[in-house]
């Protein structure tokens, strides 16, 4: 079991993936030796940008996944979904790494990124992202140890993760919990600056809820997609299943968020016309609106094809809402000083290389590691 | 214009060559911003064999325009205004005194009754009857009175004449009252300054010879050639103060490099006057007040020059804030074009990516579910 | 459940159980709503600029002395940013070279000063030094700072990381960035608290020629703010030059103005105070700002976390001890 020879490794998408991440790494070099401005768009009145709506709130949205099913395996003991929980663990593995990495190039000094550490701030939200990214990338590297102890023959390492699972499970859903919330939170400091469509004191339960949404389908979609990847069978029931939570966690959503925005007396800012009511209903369209319209037929929740689409809206839709966190609303706010941003060559290139490292990253330890203990390999 | 009465006219002036001759008048027309072609039209019009005449009454004055008019040297100014005008009465100037002179005043203005040109230099005293400024035993109030409803033209030169001036400063003793005030409902051109520019007197009363008419005027009755703009605004201590960059008190670093004076109480930011752009007394450059290092005290701006303390800071009166200025809030409404355009594209991905799902995906009847089912 | 910052620290220390050694600023944990006693301030009134600039050729000068919010060691001159020909300093904005800048307002035809219609009015820029900032509560490694006793929100390079949460957080578009170094800094007003310690104030009062900026004690700036405003408009009144309490006072016409003190209230209250002409949100004080205190907004989120903490370990325990013993009865039954 030491390698899944039906899994080829040098495809031409994997050599393209693997020159995406080469060019990013040289543009890596270029950023650390020349600074921000010589590679991004960003300027003054637009201080974060593509690197942190994408790569940092979505990356860490799309690795909400990895505590939902570790949770429900360890602590709900449904050991149904115990075939997916390793694969959820390592993507969202991957995606905090992706997450850290590029926060620790779109901040300013990335060589004292370790600051926070020692260097306590207690009011600051960004404090609190930074020690949970820090403890929950190590919490994620300890769920995932068992394949890698696994896999080198380090039997006692192995016995001994597997001893204190349980409370490192509950410590990974702890700090998701704060985590997925705080990033919201980091907006709660800006009621004058972002659009009232997303601003709300709620913000942080929202991320949450929606990081849940993303975590499931994402879980399924990539259950989906490596189970025709790697030509395996995909286990149906657990498809079903986390179709039939998504259902429920979009519709609490829906239900709360226009409950807030009318609360907030939003609702008009909507149906506007403007740039910044398009974007919110498209998220919310393709985000919650279309996968409940979806998700609440039978014949959808219990087909594979069709959750693989409901996991693709719900993806856009959450990641989306990210992206109008982070840029979109602000736009009103930041046009009036007619000041404008649009992402250099560059921070897509980052981007995509952070995007590529993940996939490559995934795929090695897909090939060599027992990612799949029970499909049979 | 024949060339030869050109010719005989220069000989007149005693030597002063053709080419200096038509030079001055463009120089002239180009002072007040005329096309170059009118230098041409305004030596026609004073080589006129019957020259203009021109009656300069003085009131309460210091004289001191006269002076600085005697000065202007562009070719020999004194020929031009004694052979080219005819300067019928001037009390300073006028060869002919006492009983004599004041014939001659009332010949030209029967002579030339609506054509001439009358000058009044100095404010008028109205209290207690005009006594205290009294020519051949007439008040000069009386004087102006008399002789104004003749005249083709009045212009008042300097600011005792044009505001009141120094006379008028507090508590105005005689009660001197500006010409325009005296002659109310006649049209008076101002010509302030103390003293004045002459070429301000000079081109104003050219233009009215060459095109018989009065140039244009502001509310205040200056001609806007000469005063349509602030001092601050053409001076060239300007970018001193654009930058930040004052002199402090006299003599010190600051004042030696020729900083801005405004903090030493110069009056151009409130000081409608062209002295930045023609200088003063034709000597070279630098020769107006702050060009030698001295705040302008506002002259000829009514309520600054001899009302505002000397060394007090001036009230700017209307700033042009240069292109170095940003604008405070632009308060744009609409979404900037690249953030929109990266929310179009956003949008067109979503779109896309979720249209093509849902096509190909639910595009399928549903063999999956059967399969999978049977299979199950 | 709420938690003040001490109770907080406390149980943030308990739960961490000296898993990281910290070294919180005790100053971060208590951050004060309240006037610092010594709050010293500036207040700008827009009716008495004139746009001379002189305020932003010193504030550079002297920032780019040692100590100054804008030196770095071994620099050559001040951080100018010339126009092509290098004829002279002339910043479109505030950014990580340039602390203060006077921008204008204009409209229509803009001949009457502090008139909103067809006037205009000059707006002098820089950091309010909020009694709450945003920006000190925002960063996650204490490098912007409140002063406790004169109230100067001030930055210390050496802690940061170069996150711009701060800029995301002050809801005045203040602190600005070095985008084109590879060791940037944050940079901002930081009211010449160098100078300071020489007996001087800020320079851009200093040399200011005609007292629309001040300098003094916040609670003599908002007196002198409100003297203003109960001025007749039209009547003759003193303004000190420089600072609030000069002796070298100059008299003047008073102008009208909007009967409100900038400052005063706006994000908990600020040290820089103004006073204009023109509606402030003309000038670009967005009227969304509130008089609330912006860093409430984040701790009400923070002051859960303990609660949080709690709550999962205790559920998460309780549920996988419930399903764990139905699990092993399941597998007793079959066995």
């Amino acid at each position: 079991m030491a390698n899944h020879a039906d899994i080829k490794m040098m495809t031409p998408l994997t050599k393209v993936f693997i020159g995406i991440f080469g060019f990013g790494c040289v543009l890596i070099i270029y950023r650390l030796l020349f600074g921000l401005g010589a590679v991004t768009n960003l300027n003054d009145l637009w201080p974060w940008g593509l690197w942190i709506s994408f790569d940092v709130l979505g990356g860490v949205a799309m690795a909400a996944g990895g505590f939902l099913i570790a949770g429900t395996v360890y602590i709900l003991n449904w050991k149904k979904y115990k075939v997916i929980v390793r694969p959820a663990i390592l993507n969202a593995f991957f995606g905090y790494a992706l997450a850290a990495t590029s926060i620790t190039l779109d901040i300013g000094r990335p060589f004292v990124i370790w600051h926070p550490i020692v260097m306590w701030q207690i009011n600051s939200i960004m404090f609190i992202v930074a020690i949970h990214v820090v403890l929950y990338t190590s919490t994620l590297a300890t769920e995932s140890s068992p394949m890698f102890f696994e896999k080198f023959g380090m039997q006692k390492a192995y016995r001994f993760v597997n001893k204190i699972m349980v409370p490192i499970v509950i410590f990974g859903v702890l700090l998701s919990v704060l985590h997925q919330s705080s990033l919201g939170a980091v907006f709660l400091i800006t009621p004058s600056k972002l659009s009232p469509l997303w601003y709300s004191s709620n913000l942080p339960t929202w991320f949450l809820v929606s990081a849940i949404m993303l975590g499931l389908n994402m879980v399924s979609f990539e259950t989906i997609i490596s189970s025709r990847a790697f030509k395996h069978k995909a286990p149906k029931e657990v498809l079903f299943g986390l179709a039939r939570g998504s259902l429920i966690v979009t519709g609490v959503y829906l239900a709360a968020k226009i409950y807030d925005v009318v609360r907030l007396g939003a609702i008009g800012l909507a149906f506007n016309g403007s740039f910044t009511s398009n974007m919110y209903l498209l998220e919310m369209v393709v985000g919650v609106i279309l996968p409940i319209a979806l998700l609440s037929q039978k014949p959808v929740r219990t087909n594979i094809d069709r959750i693989f689409v409901v996991n693709i809206l719900v993806m856009l839709g959450v990641v989306l809402n990210r992206l109008n966190v982070g840029m979109f609303g602000l736009a009103d706010y930041i046009s009036k000083t007619g000041i404008d941003y649009f992402p250099s060559f560059f921070e897509f290139a980052v981007t995509a290389a952070m995007v590529a490292a993940a996939v490559l990253g995934f795929k090695i330890c897909a090939k060599y590691l027992n990612l799949f203990p029970e499909t049979g390999h | 214009m024949k060339m030869n009465d050109l010719d005989v006219f220069r000989e007149l002036l005693g030597g002063v060559s053709r080419r200096d001759f038509l030079k001055y008048f463009t120089i002239m027309a180009s002072s007040m911003g005329l096309p170059l072609g009118v230098g041409a039209k305004m030596a026609e019009a004073v080589t006129n064999p019957k020259r203009p005449s021109v009656i300069w009454l003085s009131a309460q004055e210091c004289t001191g325009c006269t002076e600085s008019l005697l000065r202007a040297t562009h070719p020999t100014l004194d020929h031009l205004i004694l052979d080219l005008i005819s300067l019928d009465y001037h009390e300073t100037l006028s060869t002919p005194a006492g009983h004599q002179a004041e014939e001659a005043r009332q010949k030209a203005i029967r002579d030339n009754k609506g054509k001439f040109v009358l000058v009044v230099d100095g404010s008028i005293p109205v209290k207690d009857g005009g006594v205290y400024c009294m020519i051949g035993g007439k008040p000069v109030l009386q004087i102006v009175k008399e002789t104004a409803p003749q005249a083709g033209a009045i212009i008042a030169i300097g600011s005792c004449a044009s505001w009141g001036g120094v006379p008028s400063a507090d508590p105005n003793p005689t009660g001197a009252t500006p010409v325009h005030e005296i002659l109310k409902g006649t049209p008076v051109v101002n010509i302030p300054g103390c003293p004045a520019s002459p070429y301000n007197f000079l081109s104003t009363v050219l233009y009215y010879l060459t095109f018989k008419k009065l140039p244009e005027l502001d509310d205040q009755g200056r001609p806007k050639f000469a005063y349509g703009r602030l001092i601050h605004e053409n001076c060239e201590r300007r970018p001193h103060f654009d930058a930040g960059r004052f002199a402090v008190a006299f003599g010190d670093d600051n004042h030696r490099q020729g900083y801005c004076l405004y903090k030493l109480g110069c009056k151009g930011p409130e000081t409608y006057n062209n002295c930045p752009s023609i200088l003063y007394g034709d000597v070279g450059s630098g020769s107006w007040p702050v060009g030698t290092g001295h705040p302008c005290f506002g002259c000829s701006e009514k309520g600054v020059g001899f009302t505002a303390p000397l060394h007090a800071l001036a009230n700017i009166k209307y700033l042009t804030p240069n292109t170095f200025f940003t604008e405070a809030y632009p308060g744009k409404p609409e979404t900037t074009s690249n953030i929109k355009a990266l929310g179009a594209a956003t949008a067109g991905v979503v779109i896309g990516a979720a249209g093509a799902a849902m096509l190909v995906g639910l595009g399928k009847k549903g063999n999956d579910t059967e399969e999978e089912n049977k299979e199950g | 459940m709420s938690l003040n910052r001490r109770d907080f620290l406390k149980s943030v220390a308990a739960a961490s159980g000296g898993l990281l050694l910290s070294k919180a600023t005790p100053s971060a944990a208590t951050m004060s709503k309240e006037l610092p006693p010594e709050a010293v301030g500036i207040l700008y009134d827009a009716t008495l600029c004139i746009g001379c600039k002189s305020c932003m050729v010193n504030c550079k000068v002297e920032n780019s002395k040692p100590g100054g919010a804008l030196y770095t060691k071994g620099m050559q001159e001040p951080t100018y940013e010339y126009t092509n020909e290098r004829i002279w300093d002339a910043p479109p904005d505030l950014s990580g070279k340039t602390l203060n800048i006077i921008k204008v307002y204009m409209n229509g035809n803009g001949e009457v000063k502090d008139r909103p219609e067809n006037g205009y009015s000059f707006l002098k820029q820089h950091c309010l030094h909020c009694i709450s900032p945003a920006c000190a509560s925002v960063c996650p490694v204490g490098a912007l700072v409140k002063d406790p006793v004169n109230g100067i929100v001030h930055y210390n390079a050496d802690r940061c990381i170069g996150c711009r949460y701060c800029m995301i957080g002050c809801p005045f578009r203040i602190p600005r960035f070095e985008w084109n170094s590879a060791w940037p800094e944050i940079r901002k007003c930081q009211l010449c608290r160098h100078r300071m310690q020489e007996g001087k104030y800020a320079a851009c009062c200093e040399f200011c020629p005609t007292g629309a900026s001040i300098f003094g004690k916040v609670v003599d700036l908002r007196k002198e703010a409100q003297r203003r405003l109960e001025l007749k408009e039209g009547s003759e009144s003193d303004f000190p030059l420089q600072t609030v309490d000069s002796t070298n006072k100059r008299t003047r016409k008073v102008s009208q103005y909007v009967k409100h003190v900038y400052g005063l209230n706006e994000a908990g209250g600020t040290q820089y105070l103004l006073l204009s002409g023109v509606p402030f949100d003309l000038l670009g004080f967005s009227p969304k700002v509130t008089d609330a205190h912006l860093p409430d907004l984040t701790w009400a989120y923070i002051a859960k976390i303990p609660a949080v903490i709690v709550g999962v370990i205790v559920v998460g325990t309780a549920t996988w001890a419930i399903t764990s013993r139905r699990e092993q009865n399941k597998k007793d039954k079959r066995e």
